[in-house]
């Protein structure tokens, strides 16, 4: 029976005469995740972080799907984008199986991947701003953001977790349609974004507030093995885009965005400058799609045995597939390695000897998404 | 003016009742303000044009159940709330919506509305003192910081029209209003607006409840009628500064055409307006850059203020 909470009698403060405080779960910044902070007065200690609160065991999960429904579950890793991690798993699958897919597809998919970085980047901003306490900046972002979720509602059915590219090719053929409302949405990001980048980018509070923040060394960098925008706003040139070219990224032209500052104002330049490069890669695509070719191209039901191994540059960083394959209808063990989660470990290093009011800024700029933190 | 007269103003216009309408029409308006420059529509269905959405709300509020924590002093707890509301409700006593429509003039009313609300810091430190947790008590520390640092502004803008205009009391103040006067003040208007938003903790000085920080700051366990008591007293301490403002630097109730009240409302909306936009887009800043500004921007340029006016006032 429960006999209610133990009160405390003897003197809490053992550490000295730190206040620690649980930053999380339940905190309207920290989403489903602790972090516990020593505090000596305003100005932060220690921290230590304790995900796993969203756990799914994705992992496992998969071992009992087939080939192509475990795209429910890869999906899952990030709803904020779950393209890049579809696209990811269908790039696994096919390496296992040795299929080469048309041009056409190829083409298609990288238009999802990259609606999908500019969906989460969007949110990203927002969220940015959102640590701040000015939600108006989300909302504008949410405005265009409806645009691309039109889309990818009529495209597939669903405006999140939308389960459209499967191993071998895509889940439908896109209509005439849905190039249409994309094209509308590229349009309508081209009129309001250079407003808004200009409101957002010279903000003059925000940039007190984040410039020389949180700044991560590049030797961090490779200690920790960050990803993404992150890295890359510490002056690491990596992108599994130009670096290991997959799903025909070779042939668009596009800029890796990279900053030399380390601070959270630079991890915020760069997931805002990366927004435009993701909307001329998906402009190149539209134009020099080809025509040839079927939409999906067929998997067998069994796959034989062999290991592949995928990754993709996913709007949060590399994110890497392990798939090990025993020859029968499904996968036999995965391995997935996320980008949040290796990041997440950089906040411990940087927070320290930052204020309280630091927290919100630095983690937000860290660009987590709590999904594929624990997966 | 007779008892029932005093009976009326206090407890109807514009004493209690008017304040609550007050709150109320503040909740809507922010809420439908800030929307707009949000690009959303606000609250739409409850009511015409969702008027009666804060209605639900509060009533919602009110039918929460009371949790106070285990380690919290029960009394102190529940009493706090309402000294906050009382507190502030007192100030509004000494605005003057028309010529003669005020509940209390006295020769010292801007000395003792700038003392009430002085005393607003202490009840909150004490509303997170209270309440025995770690995030209201940062809550409270912080309000004591930014409050010690944002009302020693305010008392010098605020001064400085009376030094003007030679006279603490409302009324006589805006009966001396002119074009000169204001022109005169411009710099203690824009001192003193910067104060009301740092001493009401309206964005971007929330920072005693920063919400990405730490949760709600003094406010975070209160529930129920002791939340709405509070987060009322918030809104009125608003209500009561912008009013403040109107009536030493915008000449209050004075204006051609109109009756006095209409123009005292007017002129209450647009510094509304203002606190609303200021909101919808500027980022938090932190304690200590709020501290650097108020230090060594706000109280400087105060004192320059002041020996200017006296300056002015000897020629």
């Amino acid at each position: 029976m429960y006999k209610g909470a133990q009160i405390i009698t003897e003197p809490v403060g053992k550490e000295g005469d730190l206040m620690i405080l649980n930053w999380g779960v339940q905190h309207p910044a920290s989403g489903p995740m602790r972090i516990k902070v020593w505090l000596d007065g305003e100005t932060i200690v220690k921290v230590e972080n304790d995900p796993g609160y969203v756990t799914r065991n994705l992992e496992k999960l998969l071992e009992y799907r087939t080939w192509e429904s475990a795209i429910v579950n890869v999906e899952r890793i990030c709803f904020i984008d779950d393209l890049g991690t579809l696209l990811n798993w269908a790039l696994a699958v096919e390496k296992l199986a040795e299929i080469e897919v048309p041009k056409k597809v190829q083409y298609f998919r990288v238009i999802l991947a990259e609606v999908g970085r500019i969906v989460s980047h969007l949110i990203g901003i927002g969220s940015m701003f959102g640590a701040l306490g000015v939600a108006t900046p989300m909302m504008w972002v949410l405005a265009i953001r409806e645009y691309y979720l039109d889309f990818l509602e009529h495209y597939s059915g669903y405006r999140i977790s939308t389960a459209s590219i499967v191993p071998g090719g895509l889940k439908a053929e896109p209509t005439k349609e849905d190039f249409e409302l994309l094209k509308k949405a590229i349009e309508e990001t081209k009129k309001r974004w250079p407003e808004y980048k200009e409101v957002f980018k010279d903000n003059p509070t925000l940039v007190e507030r984040y410039k020389g923040v949180g700044v991560i060394p590049k030797d961090l960098v490779f200690e920790l093995g960050l990803r993404g925008p992150v890295a890359r706003a510490s002056g690491v040139d990596y992108d599994v885009r130009t670096r290991y070219p997959y799903s025909s990224y070779e042939d668009f032209d596009f800029n890796v965005i990279v900053k030399e500052e380390g601070d959270a104002y630079a991890r915020f330049l760069v997931v805002l400058e990366e927004i435009e490069e993701s909307v001329k890669i998906i402009e190149q695509a539209l134009e020099g799609m080809p025509t040839e070719g079927k939409w999906k191209v067929r998997v067998p039901k069994k796959i034989k045995a062999g290991e592949a191994y995928s990754a993709v540059e996913w709007s949060r960083g590399s994110m890497d597939y392990h798939v090990i394959s025993d020859g029968g209808t499904g996968p036999y063990r995965v391995k997935i390695s996320a980008p949040s989660f290796m990041n997440i470990w950089a906040l411990e290093r940087i927070a320290p000897g930052h204020k309280l009011a630091d927290l919100a800024t630095i983690f937000a700029s860290l660009y987590i998404c709590h999904g594929d933190l624990d997966r | 003016m007779d008892w029932g007269e005093i009976l009326f103003r206090t407890l109807v216009f514009p004493g209690v009742s008017f304040l609550l309408l007050v709150i109320f029409a503040t909740f809507y308006l922010e809420r439908k303000l800030v929307a707009d420059m949000h690009g959303r529509t606000g609250p739409y269905y409850v009511g015409p044009y969702g008027i009666l959405q804060t209605v639900a709300d509060i009533f919602k509020i009110l039918q929460k159940e009371v949790i106070i924590h285990r380690e919290a002093d029960k009394v102190l707890f529940l009493v706090v709330p309402a000294f906050a509301f009382l507190m502030v409700s007192l100030v509004a006593a000494f605005i003057p919506y028309d010529k003669d429509l005020w509940i209390v003039s006295t020769p010292y009313d801007l000395i003792i509305s700038l003392a009430l609300l002085t005393s607003l810091p202490a009840i909150f430190l004490f509303a997170g003192w209270v309440s025995k947790s770690k995030y209201p008590f940062i809550g409270g520390i912080r309000v004591i910081n930014q409050l010690i640092s944002g009302e020693i502004p305010l008392w010098l803008a605020g001064l400085s029209v009376a030094l003007w205009y030679g006279t603490f009391n409302y009324v006589e103040i805006v009966e001396k209003f002119d074009i000169i006067g204001f022109l005169v003040n411009l710099i203690g208007f824009a001192i003193f607006l910067v104060a009301i938003l740092i001493v009401a903790d309206r964005p971007p000085f929330d920072i005693p409840e920063a919400e990405q920080e730490i949760v709600y700051g003094f406010l975070t366990e209160y529930t129920g009628l002791g939340y709405l008591l509070l987060a009322g007293a918030k809104f009125l301490e608003v209500f009561v500064l912008a009013a403040m403002t109107v009536t030493l630097f915008l000449g209050g109730f004075k204006g051609p055409f109109l009756p006095g009240w209409a123009w005292f409302f007017i002129k209450l909306f647009f510094v509304y307006y203002l606190a609303f936009a200021i909101r919808a887009s500027t980022p938090r800043i932190r304690l200590d850059q709020l501290i650097k500004l108020t230090w060594k921007v706000l109280v400087p340029l105060a004192l320059l203020n002041i020996v200017l006016i006296i300056l002015l006032k000897g020629f």
